[in-house]
């Protein structure tokens, strides 16, 4: 995924820090799914997600000139996102549980898709601590690596590594029944 | 001298009629010690100076904050108060019998009282009423597993709270705030 | 299995868009907030005297803290805005979800009712 090459959007992002609308029109509309998806798998509901999406991008027009490329804004609007609802959550301390309305329905022409399961992963990974279903988002959707994920979030790699590990383990258990019975030998065509 | 006399009197009974006069905001207790047994809580304070404020970030175009803004003309103040816990009876009902005794004063009436066997859910729903308007909404809305305060301060227009309908799932409630205990019909 | 669950958590968390009336509310308030482009600036053709560069420049050091710190507050009463807002939606919604276990307590207490005349 690191790629050095140039990237088309560094260039919308220089235009955007001379005040171009279209740049920063640009840039809102490239990543404001990464941040809605995140902040509404962290905080459940769409009208949380929304204002918080809202105030990352008021925050990042606030803050373009620290931000160097597009590769860094994405970086920072994870950062900042995750961060956010964290706090938010934990001023609540209150885990609310996504509704199952509240997410489209995306159902994946793969072959292996299985949308009951997944819609059952969406709810177990609410049950979650906010730090813990922050690292799943970030490396399941968000497709970073661990120490990527360690950086955004200002966590040990250990820690990181440590919620992947006991999530995705809780998580089989609590599908395992979900699960297609697989026997060695067998074939499903 | 007698009106010096009636000054006194006045000065000394003043705080008496202050206390009589109903007040739809309730004293609502910390509850610092349930919130830390809690493992879920929300806090929500708003006075007016805040109401004013959000109103001004509410999108007349968007359905749900007009509907929202419509509300919220002409409240003082909403307050929540409501704590989560991991456990049945983590709480007991007298933490919210502080509240419950304030909604016995002159001035509350009891709308709804509600005890479901399914949910195991109590509801209670209060109103102020001053010259036949809503002034003040009291809900108090205790589970095994939670409890809930609800205190919204103001002229409450019972038709725009039923107008919210949809808007975050409020279902119908014909209630008239004349009247006293009053189930609401479907 | 483990690659399964892993491929199942990365289609259950497939990014989602937010609706398109959302999308454009976002870019009118993030736009809106945008300063006017700056033009490309030509350098003065000639030296001016010192004196008038040192107060010209001190003068822009004052008007730009002070917009900056007008920027600052605009910036802290937005936040403050659409905070007091999200407290407002939140706690119309938990209003809203405690009316409506009443209802629904009341709802089946009339159903009950209308059975049992009906029975009776």
């Amino acid at each position: 995924m690191n790629d050095d090459s140039t990237d088309p959007l560094d260039e919308q992002l220089s235009k955007a820090r001379r005040g171009e609308r279209a740049a920063l029109t640009l840039l809102v509309q490239t990543h404001q799914r990464s941040v809605y998806s995140l902040a509404l798998r962290m905080l459940g509901t769409r009208d949380l997600a929304e204002d918080l999406t809202q105030e990352v991008f008021m925050q990042m027009n606030g803050n373009l000139s620290a931000i160097d490329s597009n590769r860094h804004l994405g970086f920072w609007l994870r950062q900042v996102t995750t961060n956010r609802a964290i706090d938010q959550l934990r001023r609540r301390a209150r885990v609310q549980l996504t509704s199952l309305d509240e997410e489209p329905q995306l159902f994946s022409a793969e072959e292996a898709s299985d949308p009951l399961l997944q819609r059952h992963l969406r709810a177990l990974l609410a049950d979650l601590s906010p730090p813990a279903r922050a690292v799943l988002l970030l490396r399941y959707q968000e497709d970073l690596d661990p120490v990527e994920i360690a950086r955004t979030l200002d966590m040990p790699l250990n820690t990181v590594k440590s919620h992947l590990k006991r999530s995705l383990e809780s998580m089989r258990e609590k599908t395992a029944s979900m699960q297609p019975m697989r026997c060695e030998g067998s074939s499903y065509e | 001298m007698r009106q010096c006399t009636s000054l006194w009197l006045f000065a000394l009974l003043a705080p008496a009629l202050a206390l009589a006069a109903p007040n739809p905001k309730l004293a609502i207790p910390s509850f610092s010690a349930l919130a830390q047994k809690a493992t879920e809580s929300v806090t929500i304070t708003l006075d007016p100076g805040l109401l004013g404020l959000a109103a001004k970030f509410l999108d007349s175009n968007d359905p749900q904050d007009a509907a929202t803004k419509e509300v919220l003309k002409g409240l003082q103040g909403i307050y929540v108060r409501s704590y989560t816990f991991d456990k049945d009876s983590a709480y007991q009902q007298s933490d919210i019998d502080a509240v419950r005794s304030q909604l016995a004063a002159p001035g509350w009436n009891r709308l709804v009282e509600t005890r479901s066997r399914k949910t195991h859910a109590d509801v209670d729903i209060y109103i102020m009423v001053d010259h036949n308007q809503a002034v003040g909404l009291a809900l108090i809305a205790s589970e095994p597993r939670q409890f809930t305060i609800v205190n919204i301060v103001g002229a409450i227009d019972l038709d725009k709270l039923h107008k919210l309908e949809g808007q975050f799932g409020v279902p119908k409630l014909d209630i008239d705030p004349s009247k006293g205990t009053q189930a609401p019909s479907k | 299995m483990s690659k399964d669950i892993e491929s199942q958590m990365r289609a259950a968390l497939r990014a989602v868009a937010p609706s398109e009336e959302f999308t454009q509310k976002l870019v009118a308030n993030v736009t809106s907030r945008l300063p006017a482009p700056r033009k490309p600036r030509r350098f003065a053709a000639r030296l001016r005297p010192l004196a008038w560069w040192f107060s010209a420049s001190l003068a822009a050091s004052v008007v730009l803290a002070v917009g900056v710190h007008q920027h600052l507050q605009q910036q802290r009463l937005q936040q403050s805005g659409l905070e007091a807002r999200r407290e407002v939606l939140e706690a119309l919604r938990v209003t809203s979800q405690k009316l409506n276990l009443a209802y629904e307590a009341v709802k089946s207490q009339s159903t009950s009712l209308t059975d049992a005349q009906s029975g009776a």
